[in-house]
C-alpha cells in the first residue's frame, strides 16, 4: 500500500514505473533476488557476485548514471539532481517493485558524499563526488582503533602535516569493504594538545599503494567481513582534509537533512522476505503448529510489520516537512535487537538440524546458523546498543548527561589499554 | 493511505486533550473511581454537544460528523492518557461500529442518532463467565417470542410489528454495562451467531456491577430473562459484523494504550530529571537512562503502528484483521511494561495510593486481558497472516 503523498509525487511516481519498464535490460530482475542481497550476514552473497559481474547490471548502471539516478539525492552541480527524500522513497519503492536493484555508493554515499556537501569546499566537492558517482572512488571507513571503539573521540592515529601533505599513521579496525576500497576516509588526531573532540581531522587518503595494510578479521561466523588496517606513513595532499585541519569531528558526525526519507519505506522489505523464508522452515520442520514457536513467529511478524509502520510514518512527516522524531534514532536499535532475536528463533526452529552444519573446508554455516552467528554483531558494529540508548535517552528524552570521569576530556586518554 | 497530520487533527487533538485536563483531571477520575457508576453524565454531555466526540466517525446522515476512524484514534489516544473513565470506548466505539458493521438499515437509522449525539449510551455484550473473548463460544440464546412483543424504551430498540425475539442467559464482563442505555448484545439463535439490541430498562434484565481491578474503567455482569431485543442484521449472519467490531475496538484500544503509555513514560522520565540520589539526577545513570530509552522505543513504535492501523481501518483496508492482533498484542506488552518501569523508576513513591503511577499500571493490566491478551492475539495475528 502506497502513502498518498500527493499529485506531485503521483506523478513522479507514474513517470518513474514507466522509464523503469521501458529501460530495464531484459534478464536483469531474474538475475538474483536483489531485494534480500544487503541483509547484514545474508545469505545470498554468490547469487550477487555473478548478478554484479553481469553484462546487464552494467548496462543498467550506465543508464542509471546516464539519467542521474546514481546518488540522485546530491545536489545538480556535481552529478545529481537534488532529488528530495520522499522522492528517493518512491525511486526505493518502484526499484523493490520492479525487482531491480538500485546501484548505490556504499559509505561513499551515505557518509562520505554527505560530509563533502556539508564541509567541503567547491574544489574538493568538484573533484571528490563525480568519482564517487562514477564508481571511480570506492571508500572504506577509518574511524574504529582497538583502543577506541564506542569512545571515538579518543582516536590516536596521527595526521602530521608535511609541506602541502597530510601524513596518516596508526592502526584502524572494524572496516568492512577493505578489500574493495580504493579510499578511505580516516578520523587522526592532528593536534594532539587540546581536548580530544577539538584535535580531530576528517581526511580522504589513497587506501593502496604505500603504507596500507589490511588483514582479515574472522567473525564467529566463519565470514570475514572486516579488516583491521595498518597505516605507516600514509601520505595525501591537504586539499583531502575535508572541513578544514582539527574540525574533523563535526564533519564525522555529519547527517544530511535532505536524505530524511530515502530508504524508509523499503528497509523492512527485506526482513520481511526473510521472515517468510523462515515461515517455511517452520513448515518444514513440522513446528508450523507448535504454539510456542507460532507465539515467536507472530512476535518476529510484529517487528518486521513496527519497522514498516514507523518507515512509513517516517516519510509522511518528511513529506509535510516535519522535523525529525525520535524515530530516525531508535531504528538501528530496533532493527539490531529485532534481528539478533531472529537468528535465536531461527535456530531454535531448525531444532536438533541446528546443531550441524554443512560438510566442507573451514567453517561453512546454514542459512539460519549464518543469521543466529552473524546477528551478534549488529548491536555492536556502527554504535552499540549502549550508545544507542544512551543517544535516545539524552537526545530524544532529555535525560542528563553522566557526569565525566575525572581527566576525560584529556586527548591521551582513550590510550589506556 | 494518509498518514499525515491535518491541521483539523491537531486542533482536535488540541482541544480534547484541553477539555480532558480541564473536565476530567486525574483528582477528579479518582473521586469517579470510588463511586459504582464510575460516569461524569455532565462532562459526557460537554463532550458530546460541545467537541461532538461520540459521532466523530459516525456518518452524517446518522447524526455523526462524518470523519474516519484516524479521528477517532486521536480522541481515543487522549482519553487513554487521562484515564478518561467515561464510555467513549463503550458507546462511540464498541456499539456503534456494531451497528454500523450490521449493515442494518433500520436499526442505524433508529440507533446511531442517540449514539452521535451523546444522549444514548451503548455498549457490546459479547463475554460470558466462562471469559473467553471469542463471542461465537457464547452460550446466550435468542429466540422468537412470536407475540411481536419487544421493547419500545428510551433507546428505542424496537418497533411495533416488527416481530420480536427474547434472550436468555447471561453476559459478563461488559464495558459500562451496569450504566450503558442501550446494550447489544451477541446471541445464539438456531441460525448462528446473531445481534440483538436490548432496551437497559427492558423487563427481566438484570444488571450487576462488578468490583474491577483498574476502578477508572467499569465492568458489569447482565442476567437475561425472557428479555425483549430486536434483531439487528440477519437472523445467524453476526459473526462477520462483530468480529469487525471486535478488531476495530482492539485498535482503538491499542490508541487508548498508546495514550497512557506515552502518559506513563512522561512521568518516569520527568521524575528521572528532577530526582536527585548520590548527587546526581537518577536519569543520568544508565540503568534509568537505557530503561527510558528501551520504553522510547516501544512506545513510538506503538505510535507507528496506531497511525498505521488508524489509517487502515479508515480506508476499509484488508489488512485490519491481521493489523488488529499485531496491534492489541504489541501495545498490550508496551503499556504495561511502561506502566511497570514506571513504579519501578519512581522507587518508593511509586507503589503508593497516593501516586498516580498506579492508576496506570491497573489501566495497562485491565486493558492487556480485556478484549484478549498478547499471547491470545499472536496466536491469531499467526493464523491471520496464513501460518
Amino acid at each position: 500500500m502506497d502513502l498518498d503523498l500527493g499529485p506531485e509525487i503521483a506523478q513522479y511516481r507514474a513517470e518513474l514505473r514507466d522509464w523503469i519498464s521501458a529501460e530495464a535490460p531484459d534478464g536483469l530482475a531474474e538475475l538474483t533476488d536483489w531485494n534480500l542481497t544487503a541483509i547484514p550476514g545474508g545469505y545470498r552473497d554468490q547469487s550477487l557476485g555473478a548478478a554484479l559481474a553481469h553484462p546487464a547490471y552494467a548496462e543498467w548502471e550506465r543508464k542509471l548514471a546516464a539519467e542521474r539516478l546514481i546518488c540522485p539525492q546530491w545536489p545538480a552541480a556535481y552529478g545529481g539532481q537534488d532529488l528530495d527524500g520522499v522522492r528517493v522513497a518512491v525511486l526505493n519503492e518502484e526499484f523493490h517493485r520492479a525487482g531491480l536493484p538500485r546501484v548505490v555508493r556504499g559509505m561513499g554515499e551515505s557518509l562520505v558524499g554527505p560530509s563533502i556537501i556539508v564541509h567541503g569546499t567547491d574544489a574538493q566537492r568538484e573533484h571528490f563526488l563525480p568519482r564517487i558517482i562514477s564508481g571511480e572512488d570506492t571508500y572504506c571507513q577509518g574511524f574504529s582503533e582497538p583502543g577506541n571503539g564506542s569512545d571515538l573521540a579518543g582516536v590516536q592515529t596521527r595526521g602530521e602535516v608535511d609541506g602541502d601533505e597530510i601524513v596518516v599513521t596508526g592502526q584502524k579496525v572494524w572496516t568492512s569493504g577493505a578489500h574493495r576500497a580504493n579510499m578511505m576516509f580516516v578520523l587522526c588526531r592532528t593536534d594532539p594538545s587540546v581536548p580530544k573532540h577539538a584535535g580531530l581531522s576528517y581526511v580522504l587518503i589513497p587506501f593502496t599503494g604505500p603504507g596500507v595494510q589490511f588483514r582479515p578479521i574472522r567473525q564467529m561466523s566463519g565470514a570475514a567481513e572486516f579488516a583491521e588496517d595498518f597505516l605507516d606513513g600514509v601520505r595525501a595532499p591537504l586539499f583531502n582534509v575535508i572541513g578544514g585541519l582539527n574540525n574533523g569531528w563535526r564533519v564525522a558526525m555529519t547527517t544530511l537533512g535532505h536524505e530524511r526519507g530515502g530508504r524508509a519505506t523499503t528497509a523492512y522489505l527485506r526482513y520481511e522476505r526473510e521472515f517468510w523464508d523462515l515461515a517455511e522452515t517452520a513448515r518444514k520442520h513440522g513446528k508450523v503448529s507448535d504454539p510456542l514457536v507460532r507465539q515467536d513467529l507472530a512476535r518476529a511478524w510484529t517487528g518486521v510489520q513496527l519497522m514498516r509502520f514507523t518507515g512509513l510514518r517516517e516519510l509522511a512527516q518528511v513529506a509535510e516537512g516535519r522535523p525529525p522524531g525520535p524515530e530516525a534514532s531508535v531504528s538501528k536499535l530496533f532493527w539490531s535487537e529485532y534481528h539478533k532475536r531472529l537468528g535465536e528463533i531461527a535456530l531454535g526452529i531448525t531444532g536438533a538440524d541446528g546443531l550441524i552444519r554443512p560438510d566442507g573446508p573451514g567453517y561453512p554455516v546454514t542459512e539460519w546458523q549464518n543469521v543466529f552467528l552473524s546477528s551478534r554483531a549488529g548491536t555492536i558494529y556502527s554504535g552499540t546498543s549502549e550508545i544507542q540508548r544512551t543517544i535516545i535517552g539524552e537526545r530524544a528524552l532529555g535525560l542528563p548527561k553522566e557526569p565525566k570521569a575525572p581527566g576525560q576530556d584529556k586527548a591521551q586518554s582513550g590510550a589506556r589499554p | 493511505m494518509n498518514l499525515g497530520t491535518s491541521a483539523e487533527q491537531q486542533e482536535l487533538r488540541d482541544a480534547v486533550r484541553r477539555f480532558l485536563a480541564d473536565r476530567a483531571p486525574l483528582p477528579r477520575v479518582r473521586e469517579l473511581m470510588d463511586t459504582e457508576s464510575g460516569q461524569d453524565p455532565e462532562v459526557w454531555r460537554q463532550a458530546s454537544e460541545q467537541l461532538g466526540l461520540p459521532g466523530i466517525a459516525i456518518p452524517e446522515e446518522h447524526g455523526g460528523a462524518g470523519f474516519t476512524f484516524a479521528e477517532q484514534a486521536i480522541v481515543l489516544e487522549e482519553a487513554g492518557a487521562a484515564l478518561y473513565g467515561g464510555p467513549y470506548l463503550a458507546s462511540a466505539v464498541l456499539a456503534a461500529t456494531a451497528l454500523t458493521a450490521s449493515e442494518d438499515k433500520a436499526a442505524m437509522a433508529d440507533l446511531l442518532p442517540g449514539l452521535a449525539a451523546g444522549t444514548t449510551i451503548g455498549t457490546l455484550a459479547f463475554t460470558e463467565d466462562d471469559g473467553s473473548w471469542d463471542p461465537g463460544t457464547g452460550q446466550l440464546a435468542a429466540v422468537r417470542s412470536g407475540t411481536g412483543r419487544s421493547g419500545t424504551g428510551r433507546a428505542g430498540t424496537g418497533r411495533a410489528g416488527d416481530g420480536g425475539w427474547q434472550l436468555d442467559g447471561h453476559k459478563s464482563f461488559v464495558l459500562d454495562g451496569h450504566t450503558a442505555d442501550l446494550i447489544l448484545v451477541t446471541a445464539r439463535t438456531a441460525a448462528g451467531l446473531s445481534l440483538f439490541a436490548v432496551d437497559a430498562a427492558a423487563a427481566g434484565l438484570t444488571r450487576t456491577a462488578l468490583p474491577t481491578l483498574d476502578q477508572t474503567r467499569k465492568l458489569a455482569r447482565l442476567e437475561f430473562g425472557a428479555v425483549p431485543a430486536r434483531l439487528v442484521g440477519t437472523d445467524g449472519g453476526a459473526a462477520p459484523a462483530v468480529a469487525h467490531t471486535l478488531d476495530v475496538a482492539a485498535i482503538a484500544l491499542a490508541a487508548e494504550q498508546l495514550g497512557g503509555a506515552q502518559r506513563a513514560l512522561d512521568m518516569a522520565v520527568e521524575y528521572a530529571k528532577t530526582r536527585h540520589q548520590f548527587g546526581r539526577a537518577i536519569g543520568s545513570f544508565q540503568a534509568i537512562k537505557h530503561r527510558c530509552a528501551d520504553l522510547l522505543l516501544e512506545v513510538e513504535s506503538l505510535r507507528s503502528a496506531v497511525g498505521f492501523a488508524a489509517a487502515a481501518v479508515a480506508d476499509g483496508s484488508p489488512e485490519v484483521p491481521a493489523v488488529a492482533s499485531l496491534i492489541k498484542a504489541y501495545a498490550s506488552d508496551t503499556f504495561f511494561h511502561v506502566a511497570g518501569e514506571n513504579i519501578q523508576i519512581h522507587g518508593g513513591i511509586g507503589f503508593t495510593w497516593e501516586h498516580d503511577a498506579h492508576l496506570y499500571f491497573k489501566r495497562a493490566a485491565a486493558s492487556q486481558l480485556f478484549l484478549g491478551d498478547a499471547a491470545c492475539h499472536r496466536e491469531r495475528l499467526a493464523t491471520r497472516i496464513g501460518l
